[in-house]
């Protein structure tokens, strides 16, 4: 008997917007999917790339980047140079292989809880139809396994 | 007179003044078709230079050698176009003064090989738009095509090949005049960010991390590529990312010694289609 496949999703989030948008989200009472791990960080100009590969190598099928809307940054510029970032990574991971559904970006202001909560359930939904990141996880096995000698 | 006279002479002329201290230069190599760096102090080693179109290595990593440029001497180094951007941008990252390098440029197409007029790097500027402008029209490249016409499973099975070759010997970063930094974050170890091992997933972390830091910074020189024991095409990942910082941000890397580095700035209009 197979158990349904319940995707793990890590969103990392910055604390001004997202984070008070999903706060919203939860003081409004709104269901959403309960797949998604919050990680809060200070500001998107705080995520780095390795966060998103280390994610991946710890078994994420999917990430979520999120945080405030272009000119709301509490920083004033933290989301512009996050936003160049992401242009960057986001083909270079394209390039690479990495399916670019399963990392996906968004804006969500302090006052959109409700996006944030449907965000979350159309992700989760779209993760679970890829199905697992079986590739990745091949990787990940292969370093469990003994050496060779 | 042969280019190659033509230039120990200017080098013998440039430290018999004493206005360099040191000549980087090409030498004879292991083998009658490999050129190695050599160090010449005084005009009596100056004899040792070889240039020809074998002469293909960026040099100008060794000018970011810790303490060389400390006492604020010259130092004359032999550079192809992409090695007088990489000055660009080095100088641009504040790791050396561009005052302080004496370039003798040349350019080679198939066996022949042209001297670049000039000294100090302001003075390829024309030469360096140039480039830039013409590579907006020939940015494609036949294999990055084919790559980016596979899924994204076949790509990731390529990548997957290539990768599980690495030996994470770091050669690619020994050899690559972008990757100064004292500690590499894959030295730091609180938190280890990337597997150290050389298992393929590790490899991934390391090759993308690295292609990661080079962009928009990377002038193709191709010294990872042709460093790389075990032949991985880290060229074509490098180039993707030239391209990408071409058409997203218009930044041809090494462009000026004022250039601003491309993700170290940002526009507020800069344009993405993904972003939920």
């Amino acid at each position: 008997m197979s158990e349904k496949f319940e995707p793990k999703i890590v969103a990392f989030v910055c604390t001004y917007c997202t984070y008070a948008g999903a706060d919203l989200a939860g003081t409004s009472r709104l269901k959403y999917a309960p797949n998604v791990r919050m990680v809060r960080l200070p500001c998107t100009g705080r995520i780095s790339p390795m966060f998103i590969l280390k994610a991946l190598q710890k078994g994420a099928d999917g990430i979520l980047i999120s945080g405030c809307h272009p000119g709301d940054c509490h920083f004033t510029h933290g989301n512009y140079h996050a936003r160049r970032r992401w242009m960057v990574f986001r083909s270079l991971l394209d390039f690479i292989g990495i399916p670019t559904d399963r990392v996906k970006y968004s804006w969500i202001s302090a006052a959109e809880g409700v996006k944030f909560a449907e965000l979350i359930n159309t992700i989760t939904e779209e993760i679970r139809a890829l199905g697992p990141f079986t590739q990745y996880h091949g990787l990940i096995e292969e370093t469990q396994s003994q050496a060779s000698l | 007179m042969s280019i190659e006279v033509q230039y120990r002479d200017r080098a013998k002329e440039l430290l018999a003044k004493g206005e360099v201290k040191l000549v980087i230069g090409y030498g004879g190599g292991s083998t009658p078709n490999r050129r190695r760096p050599v160090f010449a102090s005084s005009p009596e080693e100056v004899d040792r230079l070889v240039l020809d179109s074998l002469c293909i290595a960026n040099l100008s990593g060794y000018l970011v050698t810790e303490g060389l440029l400390s006492d604020e001497k010259k130092v004359a180094v032999f550079l192809r176009p992409e090695g007088i951007r990489s000055i660009n941008i080095l100088a641009a990252e504040n790791q050396l003064n561009a005052d302080q390098v004496v370039i003798l440029g040349f350019e080679t197409a198939g066996s022949d090989i042209r001297p670049l007029e000039g000294g100090n790097v302001l003075d390829f500027s024309e030469f360096i738009v140039t480039l830039s402008e013409n590579r907006v029209v020939s940015d494609s490249d036949p294999v990055i095509d084919k790559l980016e016409n596979m899924s994204a499973q076949e790509r990731f099975s390529f990548w997957q090949d290539e990768f599980s070759k690495c030996i994470k010997c770091y050669a690619c970063r020994q050899a690559c005049p972008m990757c100064y930094c004292r500690r590499c974050i894959v030295d730091c170890n609180q938190p280890q960010w990337i597997n150290t091992s050389a298992h393929t997933l590790g490899n991934f972390e390391w090759n993308i991390i690295r292609a990661f830091h080079l962009a928009g910074r990377c002038v193709e020189c191709g010294n990872c590529d042709r460093a790389c024991p075990v032949n991985i095409p880290l060229r074509l990942v490098n180039r993707r990312m030239a391209v990408e910082a071409l058409n997203s941000f218009d930044h041809f890397a090494g462009l000026s010694v004022t250039q601003e580095p491309v993700l170290a700035s940002f526009k507020k209009d800069d344009t993405e289609t993904f972003i939920l």
